[in-house]
Parts: C-alpha cells; sequence; structure tokens
C-alpha cells in the first residue's frame, strides 16, 4: 500500500502531486530555512488546490505515505475561507522530515467541504473546531457537537470572521482605567 | 512499600528543612497585632532571600529623562502606561504590570529599569504605592 | 448501545498540581460492573479566546501572550511563534541565539518530567516519592530562577534571538546543578523502574497499540512509547539541534520491546531526563560567542514586519509533544492576520478512547495521568451505570481515593 522504499524528496513530491493532477494544483512552492552551525535544511511545500480534487488527493497522499496531520487553519478573506491543512511526511528516518501545507479556498455562498475522518480518524477534533469557530459544513463528520464553545452559545456567531457574523456584543473591556 | 525507599527516609529525617523562615516562624493568631509590635521594636522579623542578580521588581521611572516618545506604551502587553497628553510623561499602574521588562528594552533614553522590590500586596488596585509617575 | 447526554457546565478547574491549564475534561464512561466499555470525552470548559484575542496585538505582545497558554510549556509556544514569524518575514536569528534557546528549552524539559513523575506516583498512592522527584525540581526551578529572573513564565524571548546571555560567571552554578541531577539519576530510575508496586499497576494496563497511535496523530513521548519514532527535535531540526548529536528515545533502548502501556511511558520520560542533561552540557560547551539578537531596534523590527506579505509555521516539541504555531500577515498591518495555535494534548486526547476501554475504573487516573495531559485531568466523571440504570458522578478526590484502595488491596 505504502511504497516505503521509494523515499521521494520535496522536488519528486511536487512532481508526483503535479503529474496526477495537472492543472487543478494552482501554485506548488517549496521554501527551506536554515537554522544552527551546520545549516539543516528545514523544508516546507505550500500548494494551493481546487476544491474538487480535495478528496483525491488526499487519497494519493495515503497511497504514497500515511501521513502526520498537525492541524487544519483558516484564513477568513471578504468573499470566501481558505482552509490550510498541515501534514508532515517522512518522520522517522533522521532529519529528513517533510512538511506539506495544502490550502482549499471554500467559497462563502456555499461553505461546505468533506471531512477526512475515514481516511484520517485523528481529524475529528480540529474538523469539529473548524466548525464551530468559522461556520464551515463538513459533511460526513461522525460527530458534529460543539467542542470549545459553550453549548448555549448563539448560532450564528462565529468568533474567528472578520465581518458581520463576528463577534460583536461580547467584549467587555475589563481595562478601563478610572482617571 | 518498597525497602528501596527507606533509606532516603531515613536520611531525610536529619537533614535541615529548606523553608526560611519569613517573616516569622508561626502564623500569627492576630496580624495587626504583630505589625504593631513589629513596628515598636519588640519582634524581629526573619530577613528574605536575596534577589538574583537581574530580578524584575518594582519599576523605577527618571522622570526628567524621559522625552514622550510613547513607544514604551505601543509594547507593553497589559495597557499598564498611560500618557498624560499636557506633560508628555506617562503614568505606570503596577496592578495590571506583569514584569516583562519589555519597556525597558524599548525605551530609547533608558529611562526605565527594574528595582528588586517585590513586595507589593496592597489592598487598594490605584493606591499610591502602586502607581509610578 | 443508548448513551445518555449530560449538560455542560462552566466548571472552573481547580488543578492542584498543574500551573497553568487549558481546559478540564469531561468524561462519560459506560461500564458494566467494573470494567470500561465505551468512552467518551468532552472539552471546551475553560476556552480562553486566545488566538482572537491575538490577531488584535503587535507580534511583541503577542510573545507574552502566548507565554501564557501554558505554564509547564512555557517557553516553547513562545518560541514556536517567534520561529513561525521569522519563518513568514525572512528574519535570521545570531548562531548564539539558537544554543541558549535550547538550553532554556531543555531545562524546561526537566522541569516538566519531574513534576510528571510526581503526579504519577501520587495518582497510584506514593506520597514519598512525590516529595522526592519535587525536591529534585526545586533545584531545576532554582537553576531557572538564576538565570532568567523567573521560575516559570519567563519573558527572555523576542522575535529574532533572545534577551537574556548566560555569561561566564554564571556557569559554576549550572555546572553544579547538572551535577547534582546525574549524581540523583540512579536514585529516581531504581525508585520507578525497580519497585514491584509501579510495575504491578503499569504493566500491560493502558495499551495504545502502534496502529491505534498512527491513526489518531498522536504526538510525543505517548507516541514514542508505542515504538512510533516521531520527535520534532530529531525530524526537523530547528535551532541548534541539528548540531548536537541525539536519536529518538523509544522504550527498547532500556527493556529491548515495546509494549505500549503505562509502563513504558515512564521509560520514555525517564530516558529524556537522561537525554536533556547531556544536551545542555552539550550545548553550553560548543556555543559561540556573537551577539543576541538580528535586530535589536523593535520600532524598526515592526515597522518591516508590516510591510512583509507572507505566511509561517514553527514547529517546536514540548515536553508532551508538538507544538504548531501558524502565522500569516498581510502586509498592510503590524498585527497578524491569523495566528493559529495547536497545543500538544489536543492530539493525545483521542487516545485515551483506545486506551481505556477493558479496563477498570480505579485505572482512570493512572492512564490519563500517564499521557501528561496539560490539565488537571478527570475533573468531573460521569458513570453509567448500565445494570442498575443510574448515573452517579465522581469528583476527583473520589476517584483519587478508589485508586489507592486498589493499590492497598494489590499488595495484600
Amino acid at each position: 500500500m505504502s511504497k516505503e522504499s521509494n523515499h521521494l524528496d520535496a522536488k519528486g513530491l511536487v512532481k508526483y502531486f503535479k503529474d496526477e493532477f495537472k492543472t487543478k494544483i494552482a501554485k506548488a512552492e517549496i521554501k527551506t530555512r536554515k537554522e544552527g552551525k551546520k545549516q539543516n535544511e528545514i523544508v516546507n511545500i505550500w500548494m494551493i488546490i481546487d476544491k474538487s480534487i480535495f478528496r483525491p488527493f488526499i487519497k494519493h497522499l495515503i497511497d504514497y505515505q500515511y501521513p502526520h496531520l498537525a492541524v487544519v487553519s483558516g484564513n477568513d478573506y471578504p468573499k470566501d475561507i481558505e482552509l490550510v491543512y498541515h501534514f508532515s511526511l517522512d518522520y522517522g528516518k533522521d532529519r529528513k522530515e517533510i512538511s506539506l501545507n495544502v490550502s482549499v479556498t471554500v467559497p462563502k455562498s456555499k461553505p461546505e467541504i468533506e471531512s477526512i475522518c475515514d481516511l484520517i480518524p485523528g481529524a475529528l477534533i480540529t474538523e469539529r473546531e473548524k466548525q464551530e469557530m468559522l461556520g464551515i459544513k463538513v459533511k460526513n463528520i461522525p460527530d458534529s457537537r460543539r467542542l470549545f464553545l459553550p453549548d448555549d452559545f448563539p448560532e450564528g456567531v462565529y468568533p474567528w470572521r472578520k465581518d458581520d457574523k463576528g463577534m460583536k456584543k461580547f467584549i467587555r473591556n475589563l481595562h478601563e482605567v478610572k482617571k | 512499600m518498597g525497602f528501596s525507599m527507606l533509606r532516603p527516609i531515613f536520611t531525610q529525617m536529619f537533614k535541615k528543612p529548606w523553608t526560611n523562615k519569613f517573616p516569622v516562624k508561626y502564623t500569627p493568631p492576630n496580624t495587626t497585632k504583630l505589625l504593631e509590635e513589629v513596628a515598636a521594636g519588640k519582634v524581629q522579623i526573619n530577613p528574605p532571600i536575596e534577589t538574583p542578580k537581574g530580578f524584575r521588581g518594582k519599576i523605577k521611572y527618571d522622570k526628567e529623562k524621559c522625552i514622550g516618545c510613547k513607544l514604551c506604551i505601543r509594547v507593553c502587553p497589559c495597557g499598564a502606561i498611560e500618557f498624560k497628553g499636557k506633560e508628555k510623561k506617562i503614568k505606570i499602574y503596577l496592578a495590571r504590570c506583569c514584569f516583562c521588562s519589555q519597556c525597558n528594552d524599548v525605551c530609547p533614553v533608558n529611562c526605565l529599569s527594574m528595582s528588586d522590590e517585590f513586595l507589593l500586596a496592597d489592598v487598594d488596585k490605584y493606591s499610591k504605592d502602586l502607581i509610578v509617575e | 448501545m443508548a448513551k445518555s447526554t449530560t449538560k455542560t457546565t462552566y466548571q472552573i478547574p481547580i488543578g492542584p498540581i498543574h500551573p497553568a491549564l487549558k481546559e478540564p475534561v469531561m468524561f462519560e464512561f459506560e461500564i458494566d460492573g467494573e470494567k470500561i466499555i465505551d468512552v467518551d470525552v468532552s472539552l471546551g470548559h475553560v476556552h480562553r479566546a486566545i488566538e482572537w484575542t491575538g490577531m488584535r496585538r503587535n507580534p511583541i505582545q503577542v510573545i507574552y501572550l502566548a507565554e501564557r497558554i501554558c505554564g509547564i510549556c512555557s517557553f516553547v509556544h513562545p518560541m514556536a511563534f517567534c520561529r513561525a514569524v521569522e519563518s513568514a518575514c525572512d528574519i535570521d536569528v545570531p548562531e548564539r541565539a539558537h544554543y541558549l534557546r535550547v538550553v532554556h528549552a531543555e531545562l524546561e524539559r526537566i522541569c516538566s518530567h519531574l513534576l510528571w513523575a510526581g503526579v504519577a506516583a501520587h495518582e497510584i498512592g506514593f506520597d514519598t516519592v512525590l516529595f522526592l522527584t519535587w525536591e529534585m525540581r526545586e533545584k531545576a526551578l532554582d537553576l531557572t530562577e538564576y538565570l532568567t529572573g523567573n521560575r516559570v513564565t519567563k519573558g527572555i524571548l523576542t522575535i529574532g534571538g533572545i534577551r537574556r546571555d548566560v555569561t561566564s560567571d554564571q556557569l559554576p552554578k549550572i555546572n553544579e546543578t547538572l551535577q547534582y541531577f546525574k549524581d540523583n539519576f540512579e536514585k529516581l530510575r531504581h525508585v520507578f523502574l525497580d519497585d514491584k508496586t509501579f510495575k504491578m499497576r503499569s504493566v500491560d494496563v493502558g495499551i495504545l497499540t502502534k496502529e491505534d497511535a498512527l491513526k489518531l496523530c498522536t504526538v510525543g513521548p505517548t507516541a514514542r512509547a508505542s515504538g512510533i519514532k516521531k520527535d520534532t527535535r530529531v525530524d526537523q531540526p530547528y535551532a541548534a539541534y541539528g548540531d548536537l548529536d541525539m536519536t529518538y528515545m523509544t522504550p527498547d533502548i532500556l527493556t529491548g520491546e515495546v509494549n505500549g502501556d503505562v509502563y513504558d511511558r515512564i521509560i520514555t520520560r525517564l530516558l529524556e531526563v537522561k537525554q536533556s542533561i547531556e544536551l545542555i552540557e552539550q550545548a553550553l560547551d560548543e556555543a559561540p560567542s556573537g551577539e543576541l539578537v538580528s535586530e535589536p531596534k523593535i520600532p524598526k523590527l515592526l515597522s518591516y514586519i508590516k510591510k512583509t506579505k507572507g505566511e509561517g509555521v514553527g514547529r517546536d516539541e514540548a515536553p508532551r509533544g508538538e507544538v504548531f504555531h501558524y502565522v500569516k500577515f498581510d502586509g498592510e498591518h503590524e498585527n497578524p492576520y491569523t495566528w493559529k495555535v495547536r497545543a500538544s494534548t489536543y492530539n493525545n486526547i483521542l487516545a485515551w478512547i483506545p486506551m481505556l476501554k477493558g479496563e477498570q475504573i480505579a485505572d482512570i487516573p493512572i492512564v490519563a495521568a500517564s499521557t501528561d495531559p496539560c490539565m488537571s485531568c478527570t475533573n468531573r466523571v460521569t458513570i453509567v451505570d448500565k445494570k442498575n440504570k443510574n448515573n452517579y458522578i465522581l469528583d476527583k478526590e473520589q476517584l483519587h481515593r478508589i485508586c489507592i484502595e486498589k493499590t492497598r488491596r494489590l499488595m495484600r
């Protein structure tokens, strides 16, 4: 199932995905950063992919090697929401780990994305958090209760959004100093 | 239980405890009366352990050197510094200060420094001892 | 299997041991007699909106906010944030700062593992060992105060370097403390690993198989004790870890086999304490001289960040696992546009479910404490008794008492 002996480096990995999905990958960029006296490299791959190939992309990644999902982070723009999935590959081989950051854009008129909990069960907690904080609906999620916000928090208010659905009335300025 | 633990337990009985009995050996039944006795010189207070070098205590502010650039207000994580517009000097509220000394690092004329005073407890957040200006 | 629902309530965590907490956890178990059949975990009782607050402050203020996410990992969180900003804006860090960051991070790891060892012993009922390990921890905290000025929230990091130096007249005290640890390490190992009571309570309890640990994306000593080689310090060497010689710490270094139970996690953490002592010595020997910060003038740094547009990721190895920070700047404001924090306990929470199925109620505290959660574990536990069909709540004291009574029973 996984080609353990076929270890690819960063450029080979980008080619592996581009060969399969061709034009649906909008951008793939490799950034390295060197730290310390021996200047060891820390490799980060940033990719922007289309929403339609999201699940095939994840399946293709698991065919290569079972990744470690760190977290899903979200950026809120005026017209759409960008979700960034942070994976890491090749841990366990001394100093050869590659970080893969995949971003998917979802329009605000229809904020939906498929769940990957059947492929990677550890993604449950981070998907639940995105559902309540950004207002994204995750389809086929096994457990869609609220994670961090209390149960009586009003519906339709999403704390991380910067538009009108964000938090307005919940802020109390505790530190106004009496003169 | 584990015969391996008997030896350290036995040696512990002969060691001096690490506690420094500051201010007095036992809790007084009446704190106000203790303060009066100390003022009258009847009771001695054990001194606290010396603070290490570079300890971050109460802020000291040198008013003449300050040029009113407002950099310390911009960097303070707690919002503890207020700007007095007319005189162009600052006022620091110690009730909100977290003693990070970031304002010391930023000040271009070095008018702020940290002393080693740490006994700052008070009942009123805005009392005179807790405002530096 | 019918599951009854409970209403979540606001709970103020009264964590008697861990200083700054992220959240108390609410469990819901289904039991049959004394055995646990199913587990349900729910979080979110103390949510402090730190990421929302951080998006409204400039990066220097966010460092101090990141420090207060967790009291024990209070060096690793600001370090991950600083590394994320440095990666997003391309800021260099001088070499001496890299080595000093390693020294402080490893010192914090020693403090945290000794605290955990005391907590694990306390959950079993062995209070004497609690005081023994915490006596050793006091020496480590004294050294931290000598070097940085504070015991817990150290406040010595900045973007582009470190604020305080380790001068040569501070070296004798550091060497004296490290020698104290080396002399007492054998005592610690003997108490934990050769004692019959510990072995009885921890071998074959709370097993997490390698497959489950991979699928649930666990991190830190919890994953390493199940045989997975995952350590951010070795995989993606940051700061000066690439120059020091270190390897993955798995239990088969000491015992030769990997079971994935509580005993293996104790072994992993004790091996890491030994590794930290060696790393500090090596880092202090090899640290080059030089400056500490690449950009000492803060207004210049802030205006540079204001003009840069980019995103960056900072990943570090806290005592509990991998810590992840993601920062994005939009090139117009100096506040970060997005800041996402993922502390290491989030991934380890789902691992409780396979670990606890099939165990007894009295084993809950030791299994939950063996993953070293960064919170007061099992603040409130609701038991659903299937046979008698009643619910009752056991709070922390009652659970703790049940756990100790089991130890006494086994010893007879």
